[in-house]
């Protein structure tokens, strides 16, 4: 045991491994870039509509049907079914593949949560704004997301671990990352590469859950929690 | 109807110098609380929010442990056996009634004597018992709390509290989360089932008037469980003991006293009644003894009506007059408050006071008043 | 071999990997739950390590595992029941921090011990969240298995791997929308058989209200 954890530690301090394509500042800065441009994009497809979607309470059992729906496709899956639509769109492999995919896979949770969110305002917040005069615009940007703003960025974290994880996958299909380590491992029987591969990638998600909840937590006004909380009447 | 207790020897609760003091606050929730509850009878703790009345509740069946103090209850301390032994021997119900959601209503009666390990037989004869009792619908009992209405669950709730038959049943707020009409038939069925029953009952309440329609006797409790007086309705309300009593009575005290009081312990006036055969100089004569101008006609018990003297003069008499008939009667089990309201609010400034059927006499303002001012 | 019975013994093996982890993660998570519940305090370190163990991303942990353990379905099993901690522990504490405070008030007072009123009534009546837990539970769990490819298990996934290494033939196609398609079916028919069970174990959930 102590041996394999000497091999690990080996693996990190050889030089070798920190330069190169397969170094690892540029296999985490492929994992972390792939990780933004996906979720960014996603970002974009999904949070804006979900907003007006929510504001006009359209398709509210869509929504629950379509996550419920999702959830149900493995992530694996959804890499593995990228690649043969690449390849027929004349995209190859590597990059379009793993994008698409994980595209795909941010969506999701990041249109549900936002839609979730803006439904869950308190409709007396909004009747009031209207009230008041506001046009419909001006209730979604000053009332409605600043409200839902903790849970959008929820859904904003939950997308980007499962990007992170299933990124790891890219390597499947010739992608690069993180995962690369791992699947390389693998192959060639490298179990200490394979450990190490874990580690950076655990690090590297760890470490956007906790940047997103502290970001979350900066967002929610001081009365109003969403987390769980055990009652007090036991 | 109100049940009078006799005042007997035997005390079931008795509460001697009880106190509570919640952790993490100075002043005590009750402070040297002592009480006696005799047998059989229903006692109405109540007061002020704050004046720990619920919490004296809490400790008689160890929901809440008292911080000083001892609480007996016939004979055997409640600190003799394991709390929840103990409260499988005490009924208890509560304003939310708090009924098992996943259970049905037969289930829900059925809890106590599940566990107090009583075989199928028993219970479901049992159940059948309290189903008459409480005035359940034996087709609810295969239902859902959920699909009941909220009277149809508080006497549920008190069928399940009563299910191992217990001595002593207490009660918090109980009919506080129904709406008046509900409420007073609620009320009016604990006061029915007590008199057959005939169970130990203490009840928590804020109002006063439920305190008085129900407790035979009612401890008004102060903020921080000082009992400022504990004595029976008609006693309370004759004499308050403090000016907080007075003012917790409200300003409408001797009004209040009125409803106690049941006309059969007042004695009727005949009132200005004449036979229908009578003359006009006959009807001048009674209606000016009595001092009225109007005339009731009847005879051997019965109450034709009644008519203005105006209308006697102008005819000359009895014959063609059209007699009203009187707008409220009363009643000899009646309150002296109905009766109250009844005069107030006829013509006659009178009401007329029968017994099934038989007319015994008339009850004016004047002699309801003497009442209050005594 | 020949293909049905390949479908059928990896459908097996999906199904058997998926009901163990969710079986034993169940158990853990009850036990951690009545943990919680009892100790307030340890309700934030369980959810703190529970959500970490959630957040490790399969591969990863997976990654950890197989030089303690292998390629076997003891690393399998690990991982996958480490996914399962975080979200039945969160369902079953919220369910029965949802039971009504007049119920428990109820019971305490109708001479209930806090253990018998734990299984016979906050349970029972936390019941539909659970569920709930467990059918979001499953359906991960499905997902995962075929992650289990890569340590030599993989369920219907395997078919996904094998076509991912054939990609260059049509038959590599194939295998693919096989093992995906197979594996939602898989995971539609658990959560809908997990909704019925739970109607079935609540019928008084459903009832309407008479006012």
């Amino acid at each position: 045991m102590i041996e394999f954890f000497g091999e690990v530690a080996a693996w990190f301090t050889d030089p070798a491994n920190w330069q190169g394509i397969d170094g690892i500042p540029n296999r985490m800065w492929e994992h972390i870039q792939m990780t933004a441009l996906s979720t960014g994009v996603a970002a974009v497809v999904a949070i804006p509509p979900a907003i007006i979607l929510a504001h006009k309470r359209i398709g509210g059992v869509l929504v629950v049907a379509g996550v419920n729906i999702a959830r149900a496709v493995p992530s694996f899956a959804i890499v593995a079914i990228a690649l043969p639509i690449t390849i027929r769109l004349g995209l190859g492999l590597g990059f379009w593949p793993t994008f698409l995919a994980l595209l795909f896979l941010a969506v999701p949770p990041m249109f549900s949560n936002t839609y979730t969110g803006i439904t869950g305002v308190d409709p007396a917040l909004v009747e009031s704004a209207r009230g008041m005069g506001l046009t419909e615009r001006q209730t979604m940007t000053r009332i409605e997301v600043p409200v839902a703003l903790p849970v959008i960025i929820a859904g904003l974290r939950i997308a980007t671990v499962q990007v992170i994880a299933t990124a790891t996958l890219g390597a499947l299909v010739a992608w690069g990352g993180l995962g690369r380590y791992i699947i390389d491992g693998f192959a060639t029987q490298d179990i200490p590469e394979v450990f190490a591969g874990g580690i950076l990638v655990a690090l590297l998600a760890i470490t956007a859950e906790l940047a997103f909840n502290i970001f979350e937590r900066a967002v929610t006004p001081a009365g109003q929690r969403y987390e769980e909380r055990i009652g007090t009447a036991r | 109807m109100r049940h009078n207790a006799a005042v007997s020897a035997n005390s079931m609760i008795e509460l001697s110098d009880v106190s509570k003091t919640f952790r993490g606050t100075d002043s005590p929730a009750v402070q040297s609380l002592s009480l006696s509850v005799e047998v059989g009878e229903t006692v109405v703790l109540v007061g002020p929010s704050g004046c720990g009345k619920t919490t004296t509740l809490k400790m008689i069946n160890r929901l809440i442990e008292p911080t000083s103090g001892s609480i007996v209850i016939d004979g055997t301390s409640v600190t003799d056996l394991p709390a929840h032994e103990l409260r499988r021997g005490i009924g208890y119900v509560i304003q939310q009634i708090g009924l098992f959601p996943h259970r049905t209503i037969r289930r829900n009666i059925a809890t106590v004597p599940g566990l107090l390990g009583w075989e199928k037989g028993r219970v479901a004869r049992r159940i059948d018992e309290l189903a008459e009792l409480v005035d359940i619908n034996p087709d609810m009992l295969d239902r859902y709390p959920s699909e009941l209405s909220g009277g149809e669950r508080q006497r549920i709730g008190v069928a399940r509290a009563l299910a191992a038959d217990p001595p002593v049943l207490l009660m918090d707020e109980p009919f506080g989360a129904v709406d008046p009409i509900v409420r007073a038939r609620l009320q009016e069925g604990l006061l029915s089932l007590q008199e057959r029953l005939q169970k130990t009952i203490v009840l928590v309440t804020h109002d006063i008037d439920e305190a008085i329609l129900l407790g035979d006797r009612v401890a008004i409790l102060n903020v921080g469980g000082h009992l400022e007086q504990y004595d029976t309705p008609a006693e309370i309300l004759r004499s308050p003991a403090s000016p907080f009593v007075a003012d917790f009575l409200g300003s409408d005290r001797g009004i209040k006293r009125l409803s106690l009081i049941p006309i059969r312990d007042i004695e009727l006036e005949h009132g200005p009644v004449v036979r229908p055969d009578a003359d006009a100089e006959e009807i001048e004569r009674v209606m000016a003894a009595t001092g009225v101008d109007w005339i009731a006609v009847g005879s051997d018990g019965q109450l034709d009506g009644w008519t203005p003297g105006a209308d006697v003069r102008s005819a000359g008499g009895l014959a063609g007059v059209a007699l009203r008939p009187f707008e409220t009667t009363l009643d000899i089990s009646d309150s002296l408050k109905e009766a109250l309201d009844a005069v107030v609010s006829s013509h006659t400034s009178v009401a007329a006071v029968f017994e099934d059927g038989r007319y015994l006499g008339m009850l004016s303002i004047d002699t309801i008043s003497e009442e209050i001012v005594q | 071999m020949n293909n049905a019975d390949a479908i059928w013994d990896r459908t097996l093996e999906h199904v058997y990997l998926t009901a163990l982890a969710v079986g034993i993660g169940l158990v853990i998570s009850l036990v951690l739950s009545v943990i919680a519940l009892k100790w307030r305090p340890t309700y934030q370190p369980i959810t703190w390590v529970t959500g970490i163990l959630y957040t490790i991303p399969s591969l990863a942990l997976f990654a950890f595992l197989v030089p303690v353990t292998g390629l076997s379905v003891l690393t399998a099993e690990i991982g996958l029941v480490s996914y399962t901690l975080l979200i039945l522990i969160r369902n079953i504490v919220t369910g029965i921090d949802a039971v009504p405070v007049d119920v428990l008030e109820s019971a305490a007072g109708m001479g209930y011990t806090q253990g018998r009123r734990f299984w016979d009534i906050e349970l029972p009546i936390a019941v539909p969240v659970i569920i709930t837990g467990i059918r979001i539970a499953t359906v991960t769990v499905i997902g995962l298995v075929t992650v289990t490819s890569l340590i030599g298990l993989g369920g219907l996934g395997f078919f996904i791997l094998r076509g991912l290494q054939n990609f260059s033939s049509p038959i590599g196609t194939t295998q693919i929308f096989i093992g995906t398609i197979l594996s939602v079916v898989l995971a539609v028919a658990a959560d809908v058989s997990l909704a019925g069970i739970e109607r079935w174990l609540t019928p008084w959930a459903n009832r309407g209200a008479a006012e």
